[in-house]
């Protein structure tokens, strides 16, 4: 089983609010301080991925579309023993719409050719578009799983079969799939992503990254730099939060809770 | 060319998404100047159908073999046609899963753009702009839409029902498409999990008990609380640790993350390990003695008083205005 | 001399006539010396066949040099080897143990004496030295090694403490010691008894057994012939005993009689918290921690050997004594048994008496049929037994009480870390909430997963600089992330800040550029992102050129004071407690003369395990307590006995389970003083024992508070 796992470097997305800054252009967040890590769901899939590895053998080559500093990003997965990686260096717009990233991630599983099975996070941290999975399939034209959970396979060859749970609103569904196709990943107890161990860190270091520009796989390459042909961040702002806790008014303890009784209905009638 | 399609899968029912989708439906509709059509898939629903008729200007009810379970594959081949056939400007789908598995390749088969769990539509200048939530809730982005259709999946709850109605009731059209024999995903097995054992992560409404609460008794008063708003209960660790609830409904550093709607913190003073699994929360509540427990610095409301004498009495207010 | 040859007086007696001075014959009544110089000779080769076989498996750990500063380590070996320092802590040990030990001392210089008087004519067995030393003193030390006997017999057969090993070994070395000193007073006694020696009294014991036996046998010459043939007998039957055990004991606990001394030359010179032993990451074939036995370095092999069982240090372990699996004593002794067992397995197949010098070699030589017994890695010492399981040192709070309890200088905390370091660093293999402390320290530089505060935060509203816009400024001050990220810590950071502020010192905090010291890593076992973070923070200061640094937490002034040396991070550090004891003692910080009045606080402190024990800082908190509060009151244990909040090496990033928590411990502790406030210095123990006071003090108002907030409150 040939498995290409995309990946997404991001901000990390645990910087406390306060440490939440938007851009002059309100178009983007401000890295500052904070790091960049590994989307979990893409850590999620790759340890599906890992897994599945294990049981059936094969090969996983790690695939990311990004920045010099997406290396990183490929390095932890070559320490948590992806075979291979790619990176596509992006040297355009920092945050190129899904369409884009499904572009460009699709012809590079294209070169990368022979794959079984193509696996996205199911949405990033960050912009969270939840599309990337689904649209690379489009690209591929294959068939596509999303909010998969956990992955096994039968048979060899064309023979092959895949056995998908994915979950759903109120429980789970399982799928037969043949391959190739692409699925998303979501996380379960299963799949919390191993810590690589120090010594594969080490040797990781020194391993080799293919690294391919946007001429190379063949795409079209000042539109995907542009990277917002299919829609376009045209505002971004840090919601008004009312940091202060409002404490319920009332005379009596029966107004107070009549009003809080009031608040807690409000609240559950948006969601 | 200025029509809203609606597309909403029969097997959910005239459920608060629903409404949400057709509401949102009606007013963009109306915004653009255009028609509202609503797409129906699986088998014919008579209630949701009824419903809808009664707000949208056509009905297409996709109610075949084929279409009876859902199926990825089959799913989306009919949603293509269907939608391509009305040519849209914009489709609407709520944020299920099989709406968000379907929306962004349902765009790219109709050559449209897609953005997902919307939580304001714009329509302005003829382009259709969607405001959704990014950065885990940290930051609001306003996203234009490049493409025509524009297919958005919404955050279907936050979005009001509609309230004026059509002029007349819409006609119910069946239809018969013609589906491939797409066998290259199916689904063989599904599995509903009672709402009883739903997962923490997933619950909208979460109300957490403390050691405050001083013993287990006083979760079963939450429980009956949290049967009243569709709550899941959940315990901080001192109360987990007390053995006053199953440790698998722990929250906090060392239990689950969940990021409900809204959290509700019961005699919880709200130390970091506890808030550590709380961060994603949309709103935080809290019930406590103490105004000065640090969990009033992560509320948007709360209530200075001793749970014991709020709690009968919230569950009387929450009682009656549930009616 | 040939008795039958001599006069009735004398028939089978010392001839003392004509003898004007004190003195007495050596080897009187015995044939055939010779053959005593043969048993020497043989028990000499089996004793040093035993002791080579141990310095052999000693050389086949990792090089550490441990002979530096000799003048220092002889200081150490007089004060703790000769002068007993440690052992004499515990007043069981104190007695038995110095009454074996004083009266071994005694008896084998007197053995000597008399071989040097024998066999090299020295004539040192006369006059008052004979009559003071060799024949009084001797006698009531020998006396005094039966009653240590006695009491250890007591000890170990009655009174049966948990700490102690209960093994047949231990009682036949009891028994053999008693055997020793009574025939020795058997032959003594038979002899003054026969030979009516006029300097007998000066044996006092021996002169009993003289009298007891003339008085029961009667002085008629048959007697007389009959304890001269006892005293034969007997003597041959002490020279078996002596020459057996001397022959026997490297291969028995006793060897601690060189181990030790051995042990405590070579133990560590600097603070227990400079302890923990860099990893050489630029060479790939480096071990990262403890898998086999040849991943220790000699030392550890010694520490092994130097175990006399006693089980100070489990008995002080506070994981232990909440009733968690480690016990730093049995990863010692099973470790000790796995080295000799493999040691005699490696001899078995003819390898023993090679080179030590391949330690790939080594390790395949170590047979695999052991798997069975050495758990799923048939190497790997981790999991080879219950005290080495993963679940034992995952509850070490890596407090160093079991270090500072061992009589000899045995250094259990690094071995437990160096385990960490294997699981961690090889198998990846550690508790879901470490993971993601870890996790955190790696992408965060803090190991608080999810926290919402920022590293600025207790400064809301205060005139705080960061170094990056006060260059001038004299004092750095480490605010760690304890201190900065968690709420409750928040406050003593902004009282320390304030009366940092009050004294008038000029300094800055690194605040966004701070990041962990890499404390909790390199506790838990992943030294690389110690390392990491270690690099980075020095770059940082240094790149700042900083000097003096304050630190609020013991963690972080342990880590920059004794560890960041060993990455070429040389600066000034002092704990906050130290620092404002500095500042009042200077008077740039002045108490209102009426507060103390108003103050009726009853506090008492607890030391936190980095600030105490392992950097020797007892007396600054206590002098800040004591001004700040009117009474103060000690918990029992304390200072380098105090027992840790349960939150160091990591710990507070393990849910315990919850009839196991050390800070519950700590807590009741803390309570049975009847203290109002429990003072700490520690931003980890502040958040551990608040934890334990809260779950234990009932209605009581009892308050967790630092130090630096007491002071503070005691200005204004």
């Amino acid at each position: 089983m040939n498995i290409i796992i995309c990946l997404k470097q991001i901000l990390d997305p645990e910087i406390p609010v306060r440490d939440f800054r938007i851009g002059p252009d309100k178009r983007e967040a401000v890295r500052g301080n904070a790091n960049l890590v590994t989307n979990i769901f893409c850590e999620n899939a790759l340890e599906t991925a890992l897994q599945l590895r294990e049981r059936t053998g094969g090969k996983i080559t790690a695939l990311a579309f990004g920045a010099e500093s997406a290396e990183d990003t490929l390095r932890k997965a070559l320490a948590m023993k992806a075979d291979e990686a790619v990176l596509v260096l992006n040297d355009g717009h920092p945050h190129p719409d899904p369409f884009t990233v499904a572009q460009v991630l699709a012809a590079a599983v294209r070169k990368i050719g022979a794959c079984d099975l193509v696996m996205t996070g199911r949405e990033s941290g960050d912009w969270g578009s939840g599309q990337t999975g689904g649209l690379i399939a489009e690209e591929l034209g294959l068939p596509c799983i999303s909010f998969v959970d956990h992955i096994e396979a039968r048979g060899e060859g064309t023979d092959a079969s895949l056995f998908v749970k994915r979950q759903t609103d109120n429980g789970w569904e399982l799928l037969n799939a043949q391959p190739p196709l692409v699925v998303t990943i979501t996380n379960n107890e299963f799949n919390v992503p191993r810590i690589p161990k120090t010594r594969d860190i080490m040797i990781s270091a020194r391993q080799p990254i293919t690294k391919w520009t946007l001429e190379e796989i063949g795409v079209n390459a000042a539109e995907v730099r542009a990277g917002q042909s299919y829609y376009e961040v045209v505002d971004l702002a840090i919601p008004a939060k009312d940091v202060a806790c409002q404490f319920v008014s009332g005379d009596t303890l029966e107004q107070k809770v009549e009003n809080l009784a009031q608040r807690v209905i409000e609240v559950t009638r948006s969601l | 060319m200025n029509d809203v399609a609606i597309c909403l899968f029969a097997e959910s029912g005239y459920d608060r998404a629903a409404q949400g989708v057709i509401g949102a439906g009606r007013r963009l509709a109306g915004t653009l100047g255009g028609r509202l059509h609503a797409i129906t898939i699986g088998t014919h629903n008579p209630e949701l159908n009824v419903r809808i008729a009664a707000v949208a200007d056509s009905v297409i009810s996709a109610d075949q073999v084929e279409l009876a379970e859902y199926q990825p594959e089959l799913c989306l081949d009919a949603l293509a046609q269907l939608c391509g056939e009305l040519a849209p400007k914009a489709v609407l789908l709520s944020n299920d899963t099989y709406s968000q598995e379907l929306a962004p390749r349902l765009a790219h088969k109709l050559g449209g753009s897609a953005v997902g769990d919307g939580i304001e539509l714009i329509a302005q200048d003829g382009a259709i702009r969607v405001k959704r939530s990014v950065y885990g809730g940290k930051a609001v982005a306003t996203i234009e839409l490049k493409r025509s259709p524009a297919v958005i999946w919404l955050r279907a709850r936050a979005f009001e029902a509609d309230s004026a109605g059509s002029a007349s009731v819409a006609t119910v059209r069946q239809t018969r498409l013609n589906l491939p024999s797409g066998d290259r995903t199916r689904i063989i097995e599904r599995k509903a999990e009672s709402t009883g054992e739903a997962r923490l992560e997933d619950a909208r409404v979460i109300i957490s008990g403390g050691r405050g609460l001083g013993g287990p008794e006083a979760f079963k008063d939450l429980q009956e609380l949290a049967g009243l708003v569709g709550a899941q209960v959940a315990a901080s660790r001192a109360a987990c640790d007390s053995g006053w609830y199953p440790p698998s409904w722990q929250v906090g550093q060392t239990g689950k993350k969940v990021a409900p709607g809204l959290y509700l913190a019961v005699a919880i003073r709200g130390a970091s390990q506890h808030m550590a699994g709380i961060s994603d929360a949309k709103v935080i509540a809290a019930i406590n003695i103490d105004p000065d427990a640090p969990i009033f610095k992560h509320c948007q409301f709360g209530i200075v008083e001793d749970y014991k004498k709020v709690i009968p009495l919230l569950r009387e207010k929450l009682a009656a205005l549930q009616k | 001399m040939n008795p039958t040859t001599t006069t009735n007086q004398a028939i089978i007696g010392s001839d003392f006539s004509g003898i004007s001075y004190p003195t007495r014959e050596v080897l009187w009544n015995i044939d055939n010396v010779w053959l005593m110089y043969v048993m020497f000779a043989v028990s000499s080769v089996i004793a040093g066949y035993g002791i080579y076989r141990r310095v052999s498996l000693w050389r086949r750990g990792l090089p550490e040099n441990r002979f530096d500063r000799p003048r220092y380590r002889l200081l150490m070996l007089l004060k703790h080897a000769l002068g007993q320092r440690r052992t004499v802590r515990e007043k069981s040990a104190a007695f038995f143990h110095t009454f074996i030990y004083t009266g071994f001392i005694i008896l084998t210089v007197a053995t000597t004496v008399v071989f040097l008087h024998h066999d090299f004519g020295l004539p040192l067995m006369e006059g008052d030295f004979y009559l003071y030393f060799q024949s009084f003193i001797v006698d009531v030390f020998g006396a005094l090694v039966l009653v240590g006997v006695g009491i250890a017999a007591v000890r170990r057969l009655v009174l049966r403490p948990k700490k102690l090993v209960y093994t047949d070994e231990s009682l036949l070395i009891l028994a053999m010691i008693f055997l020793i000193v009574l025939t020795g007073f058997l032959i003594e006694g038979w002899r003054i008894a026969v030979t009516f020696d006029p300097w007998g009294r000066w044996s006092p014991f021996g002169y009993l057994v003289a009298s007891a036996s003339l008085s029961l046998m009667g002085e008629s010459i048959k007697s007389l012939e009959a304890m001269a043939t006892a005293h034969r007998i007997t003597w041959w039957l002490h020279a078996i005993i002596v020459f057996g055990f001397i022959a026997w004991a490297p291969y028995t606990k006793m060897i601690h009689v060189i181990t030790g001394p051995l042990n405590i030359y070579t133990a560590r010179l600097e603070p227990s918290g400079a302890i923990l032993k860099k990893i050489d990451f630029e060479n790939p074939e480096a071990p990262l921690g403890v898998k086999t036995l040849t991943n220790f370095t000699w030392k550890d092999l010694v520490d092994f050997d130097a175990c006399t069982e006693c089980g100070r240090c489990t008995s002080v372990c506070p994981a232990n004594a909440v009733g968690k699996e480690l016990s730093p004593r049995d990863i010692i002794l099973d470790l000790r048994n796995l080295m000799h067992a493999e040691g005699l397995r490696i001899a078995d197949r003819g390898q023993f008496w090679l080179p030590i010098a391949d330690l790939k070699r080594k390790n395949s030589a170590i047979n695999p049929q052991s798997a069975s017994r050495i758990g799923r890695n048939p190497q790997s010492v981790v999991g080879a037994f219950p005290s080495t399981s993963p679940e034992a040192l995952w509850s070490c709070t890596t407090c160093g009480a079991c270090m500072e309890a061992c009589p000899v200088f045995i250094e259990q905390m690094p071995k437990i870390i160096d385990m960490r370091r294997y699981l961690v660093m090889e198998e990846s293999d550690f508790p879901d909430t470490i993971q993601e402390a870890v996790t955190s320290l790696e992408s965060r530089g803090h190991p608080f997963r999810g926290t919402q505060s920022t590293r600025l935060d207790w400064a809301d509203g205060l005139d705080v600089k960061t170094l990056a816009g006060a260059r001038d400024a004299e004092v750095l001050f480490w605010v760690g992330c304890g201190g900065a990220l968690v709420e409750r810590n928040q406050k003593v950071v902004r009282a320390t800040a304030q009366l940092l502020e009050k004294a008038g010192v000029k300094f800055a905090i690194l605040g966004r550029e701070e990041k962990c010291t890499g404390d909790p890593a390199r506790r838990v076992g992943n030294e690389f992102l110690f390392e990491r973070l270690a690099k980075e923070n020095i770059d940082k200061l240094n790149g700042y050129d900083v000097k003096k640094i304050v630190t609020l937490c013991p963690h972080c002034f342990n880590t920059i004071r004794n560890e960041y040396p060993q990455f070429g991070g040389h600066y000034e550090v002092y704990h906050h407690s130290e620092f404002l004891v500095m500042l009042v003692n200077e008077g740039k910080l002045k108490l209102p003369a009426d507060k103390l009045e108003n103050s009726g606080l009853n506090v008492t402190y607890h030391d936190p395990c980095y600030l105490g024990r392992h950097n020797g800082v007892y007396d600054a908190p206590r002098q800040l307590v004591q001004i700040s509060s009117r009474s103060f009151v000690e918990m029992k244990q304390n200072r380098e006995n105090g027992f840790c909040c349960g939150g160091g090496g990591g710990m507070s990033f393990v849910d315990e389970p919850k009839d196991k928590r050390v800070n519950q411990e700590r807590a009741r502790q803390a309570l049975v003083t009847g203290a109002d406030v429990v003072a700490v210095g520690c931003p980890f123990c502040l958040t551990m024992m608040e934890d334990g006071i809260n779950a234990r003090k009932g209605e009581r108002d009892v308050r967790v508070m630092d130090v630096a907030e007491l002071l503070w409150q005691s200005l204004i």
